[in-house]
């Protein structure tokens, strides 16, 4: 028996219903990987999966995650000024690995940008909060946090050098089974 | 795979020697870099406390905890976080009355434990009726 394909479309939208079933999910497995290793202090597996997500789904479904990864947040920690550079730290990263994934596919090129990512996370987060509380404060703010970039870059680089290729592997192989299977009963 | 064993080594290495120097090299802030001030009227009972503060602390609640015996301070865990119930010995009342926060003379919209701590801000509490 040959069963048709039918592009499960919306109308009017870009987005088919795999689009919609499959970014809340992975916006899901985000936030669960942050709150698994939340005990451990600036050790996180956000970063990887961002930049697996971009290489795999593009960057444009993993901005839209990044969005309900944010937002979700705030559901946790109320609004705090900190949670709003997530909207702009996050979609930066998307930005960053959609560029380099066009030149290199080397682990070690996603683990460097992971390195230098974590050591300016505070740097970073420090001019939002200057913004809103003044340079002086935004200066403590980045200096005080220096040990805890120390530990985010390196935790980066090992955690992205390690998983990154593996991950990679995965998910492309379960992308290209669905849409092999979608296409072909 | 030796290779990537022996780079993430170099890294926590890396990593651990910059936490070494930051602690090393840092300014250890013992007195503290910034100079606060902290005001507490308690017009009923004739309190006019006024301190200056050296601190490097980031947040009002943080330079308040650290100071709990000088300032007499009560806390009382609420939804919205830590508030002021009691300075200098002094308990409000929460049926009638409350501490009321200025920021350099202008009413603040939060709790100490929003409030940043700028060089030279002048912290006032004052006892207010609702």
């Amino acid at each position: 028996m040959i069963r048709m394909y039918i592009p499960l479309k919306l109308r009017d939208s870009n987005f088919t219903v795999w689009d919609i079933v499959l970014i809340p999910m992975l916006s899901a497995t985000l936030t669960s990987g942050k709150m698994a290793l939340s005990f451990l202090p600036n050790i996180e597996i956000v970063t990887l999966l961002f930049m697996v997500y971009t290489c795999v789904f593009g960057a444009k479904k993993t901005f839209i995650i990044s969005i309900i990864f944010s937002t979700t947040e705030i559901f946790f920690y109320g609004v705090q000024t900190w949670l709003l550079v997530y909207y702009f730290i996050w979609p930066l990263l998307i930005f960053l690995t959609s560029l380099l994934f066009k030149t290199t596919n080397s682990e070690w090129a996603f683990s460097i940008l992971g390195l230098v990512y974590g050591l300016s996370f505070g740097f970073v987060f420090a001019i939002f909060e200057s913004f809103f509380y003044g340079l002086s404060y935004g200066i403590v703010y980045w200096t005080r946090g220096i040990p805890f970039d120390l530990i985010h870059g390196a935790s980066n680089f090992v955690v992205i050098l390690m998983l990154y290729k593996p991950l990679l592997r995965l998910l492309t192989q379960l992308r290209n089974q669905y849409i092999g299977n979608r296409k072909v009963a | 795979m030796n290779k990537k064993i022996i780079s993430i080594l170099v890294v926590i290495l890396l990593a651990f020697g910059g936490a070494f120097l930051y602690k090393t090299l840092m300014p250890k802030g013992s007195e503290g870099s910034k100079a606060v001030t902290v005001n507490v009227i308690v017009a009923s009972e004739k309190i006019n406390y006024t301190k200056e503060f050296k601190t490097d602390e980031l947040l009002l609640e943080a330079l308040f905890r650290a100071n709990m015996d000088e300032l007499g301070l009560t806390l009382t865990d609420t939804q919205y976080g830590p508030m002021v119930t009691g300075l200098k010995g002094y308990k409000a009342d929460e049926t009638k009355e409350f501490f009321n926060i200025k920021v350099n003379g202008v009413d603040s919209m939060v709790g100490i434990k929003e409030i940043p701590v700028n060089d030279k801000d002048v912290y006032t509490f004052e006892i207010k009726g609702f």
